[in-house]
């Protein structure tokens, strides 16, 4: 272990000398109740830190890339030398005991994208009240008990997706279909909820919505049967890129992607990303969601290295992409 | 933990020779099995020193003299692979601040135990339906069921803990047995039975809790759960060993126990080593299929219910390929998919070693991604070492 943790463990002996003494176990760790104390945590530049990514799910492309943002990041960063990448692989109770692994491992600090909020809170707390700072990525635990949380909008960006479609795209109504994310996640419902807000009092209609579950595939058999369904379709809200991707493909084997606007929602600034998607024409508009991992690292290097505390919460700000922005906006996005 | 293992060896080594051997309608197959087997092992050690990384040459020799304990060992190869990781785990453990071994903190020990306890539970309900050589492809539906009724039952219907614990239990169980009742008597094959139930059971959760996960919040007012429940996220005797690890050595114990020279446990392996020959021979074939395809879904709906109080939620999508990990664990424990060769205690062996091994790798900073590959070739190697290598 590095001599930081070392001189850390010195210092919470010195916090716990009223007897509590230095046990094996980490609770006795950091004051009860209360977040790590930035004294505690904060070395300076001289010290070397490990980083422990708890990521909820590694097949979806959206968070590959907030992988791949931490990663590049953090190499930046001379002093964050190790940073190990756990993958839950969308199941709760993978992702909780992979924290406790992480917690028994005293990593310097957490960057953690919870699965699903309530079951993680737990576990979550438990680092943070052990004196190790949690930062939380895209999506947020119940309660207080973590550093900082960094993520976007899920329901504005819904009503921009909207209000995009009712200002630019359908000025005059029209009839659309949604292929929401998968039922029962929550980006899911705000993205819905936000979008139903952006369209209201214009002359669209959504005629149907069918589950796409976050996935291409998925879409496109969903979309092929609504096109059987419904003789008219004038847009698709897909609540990610890839969703409409699928939508669109469904679509073209139809022949009726051309009278068709397809909105997605992700941006990734990725070769198979909706930026592309929407440079080469598929999709009309995509609105970028933000992945945060560049952040996560600006907040980790505040914490450890700067000594300086960072705001509890911080809203990324989303961006329309349109044909006419989408090669500027996917150079500037990999050039950070 | 490694003193546990190690008081149970003697008796292990007993039940090898009466519920853990060949049973009495064993086929002349399995018999000329064992008989080879010395001599292959003998033939084989060398490569089995290759796969299985280096094996000291005093249990050669130790294996040789016959002393009881290593005997057992080399019996029960997959206790022999878990004290393998294990010591392996201690060596490569990294170091905390007072030079402690991370791994071998009580702390890390009970994670690890509790970590792989709903996959246990679930691996020692699939040896059952596997022994017999079926296979049952649910169990992580039927999880996912069980967790989505516990929260229902206790939050919305204002259950009481134990009529909610109760009704989901029997749930599994009927879910079980007709499962089994499908293989027995209308003759389908248990792979694709149990792929419908897989579907059937996942599609029931995501009904049951209108495809939302449902939070379970404590408290004695309407809609809220009993505290009670919340007992399965802690932890007993001092705050030390958590619940769900108590669990699932409970029931390892009872079911190690129940396997252990009963007549069910005899008929069990008869089937699995010879379907037509237990028939001839009197055993109740389709009963005894379908009581252990009954036991199989219990012990999936009461890892639900561990796994919903765990977690204080029951999500429609708990449990996605966890029958996967629990027949994983079965295999690492040398039961065979085949059938009629196996023991209970493998299967525990099989869920700690594969437990230890995602323990050590994440405390070594190693990545999810690799970790995938080194387990799917630890896998590979423990199959390997029972065709090199026989139990028995």
């Amino acid at each position: 272990m590095s001599s930081r943790t070392r001189s850390m463990f010195a210092a919470v002996c010195a916090v716990a000398l009223l007897g509590a003494g230095c046990g094996t176990t980490s609770t006795n760790a950091g004051a009860a109740g209360g977040g790590p104390d930035s004294a505690e945590v904060c070395d300076g530049p001289g010290e070397e830190y490990t980083i422990g990514v708890s990521q909820a799910n590694v097949a979806e492309p959206y968070r590959v890339r907030m992988n791949a943002d931490i990663r590049r990041a953090a190499a930046e960063v001379e002093q964050f030398d190790e940073v190990q990448f756990l993958d839950a692989a969308q199941d709760n109770s993978r992702q909780v005991s992979q924290i406790r692994t992480l917690i028994t491992k005293r990593v310097d600090l957490l960057i953690v994208s919870p699965n699903e909020a309530a079951p993680l809170t737990g576990v979550v707390g438990r680092a943070y009240n052990s004196g190790i700072p949690v930062i939380l990525l895209d999506r947020k635990v119940n309660g207080d008990s973590y550093s900082t949380f960094i993520g976007a909008d899920n329901e504005r960006i819904g009503r921009k997706a909207g209000e995009y479609l009712a200002e630019q795209l359908l000025p005059e109504g029209g009839e659309i279909v949604e292929l929401r994310g998968l039922s029962g996640s929550t980006p899911a419902a705000e993205r819905g909820r936000g979008f139903r807000a952006g369209i209201e009092g214009s002359g669209i209609e959504i005629i149907a919505t069918a589950d796409g579950q976050w996935l291409r595939a998925e879409a496109r058999s969903k979309m092929a049967a609504m096109l059987k369904a419904h003789p008219r379709i004038d847009a698709v809200y897909g609540h990610n890129d890839p969703m409409a991707e699928g939508a669109h493909l469904a679509a073209r084997t139809a022949g009726r992607a051309e009278g068709t606007k397809f909105v997605g929602i992700d941006g990734l600034p990725t070769p198979s990303g909706g930026i592309k998607a929407v440079r080469q024409g598929r999709l009309s508009a995509t609105f970028v969601y933000p992945t945060g991992g560049a952040e996560a690292i600006t907040a980790a290097k505040r914490i450890l290295i700067d000594c300086e505390s960072v705001p509890r919460k911080r809203t990324l700000p989303t961006q329309l992409v349109t044909r006419e922005n989408a090669a500027e906006v996917y150079r500037r996005l990999n050039s950070r | 933990m490694s003193s546990r293992a190690t008081d149970d060896e003697p008796t292990d080594s007993a039940s090898t020779s009466t519920g853990g051997s060949a049973p009495d309608a064993a086929t002349p197959e399995t018999a000329a099995g064992t008989s080879t087997s010395e001599g292959w092992s003998a033939g084989r050690q060398s490569a089995g020193d290759r796969s299985s990384g280096a094996r000291p040459s005093e249990v050669q020799r130790a294996g040789r003299s016959g002393s009881g304990g290593v005997e057992a060992l080399l019996r029960f190869q997959s206790l022999f692979g878990l004290l393998l990781v294990f010591l392996a785990s201690v060596v490569f453990s990294p170091r905390g601040d007072d030079g402690e071994i991370i791994f071998l903190t009580s702390e890390n020990l009970f994670n690890l135990v509790r970590a792989i306890s709903e996959i246990g539970i679930i691996a020692i309900g699939l040896t059952f339906v596997i022994l017999v050589g079926g296979i049952d492809l649910s169990v992580g539906s039927l999880l996912g069921l069980a967790a989505v009724g516990s929260a229902v039952l206790l939050t919305e219907d204002d259950f009481g803990v134990l009529a909610a614990v109760s009704v989901v239990l029997l749930a599994g169980l009927v879910f079980g047995l007709l499962q089994g009742a499908a293989v027995a008597l209308l003759r389908v094959q248990a792979f694709i039975v149990t792929l419908a139930g897989l579907q059937i059971a996942r599609g029931l959760a995501r009904l049951w809790s209108g495809g939302q996960t449902v939070p379970i919040t404590y408290g004695s007012g309407a809609g809220q759960a009993p505290l009670s429940f919340s007992l399965l996220g802690e932890r007993t005797f001092d705050g030390i060993v958590p619940v769900p690890a108590l669990i699932f050595a409970v029931l390892a114990v009872l079911a190690v126990a129940f396997l252990r020279g009963s007549a069910f446990s005899r008929h069990l392996y008869a089937i699995g080593g010879n379907e037509k020959a237990a028939r001839t021979s009197g055993v109740p074939v389709n009963r005894v299929k379908i009581i252990a395809f009954g036991i199989c879904g219990l012990c999936a709906a009461l890892a639900g219910i561990v796994h919903a109080g765990q977690l204080n939620t029951g999500s429609p999508n708990a449990g996605i390929s966890y029958e996967l990990d629990g027949i994983a664990a079965v295999v690492v424990g040398g039961t065979s998919l085949a059938g009629g060769r196996g023991s209970m205690m493998g299967t525990i062996a099989g869920a700690l070693l594969l437990g230890v091994l995602n323990n050590i790798l994440a405390l070594n900073t190693v990545d999810t991604d690799l970790q995938l590959v080194i387990k799917g070739l630890v896998i590979v190697a423990a199959a390997a070492a029972q065709r090199l290598w026989p139990s028995r």
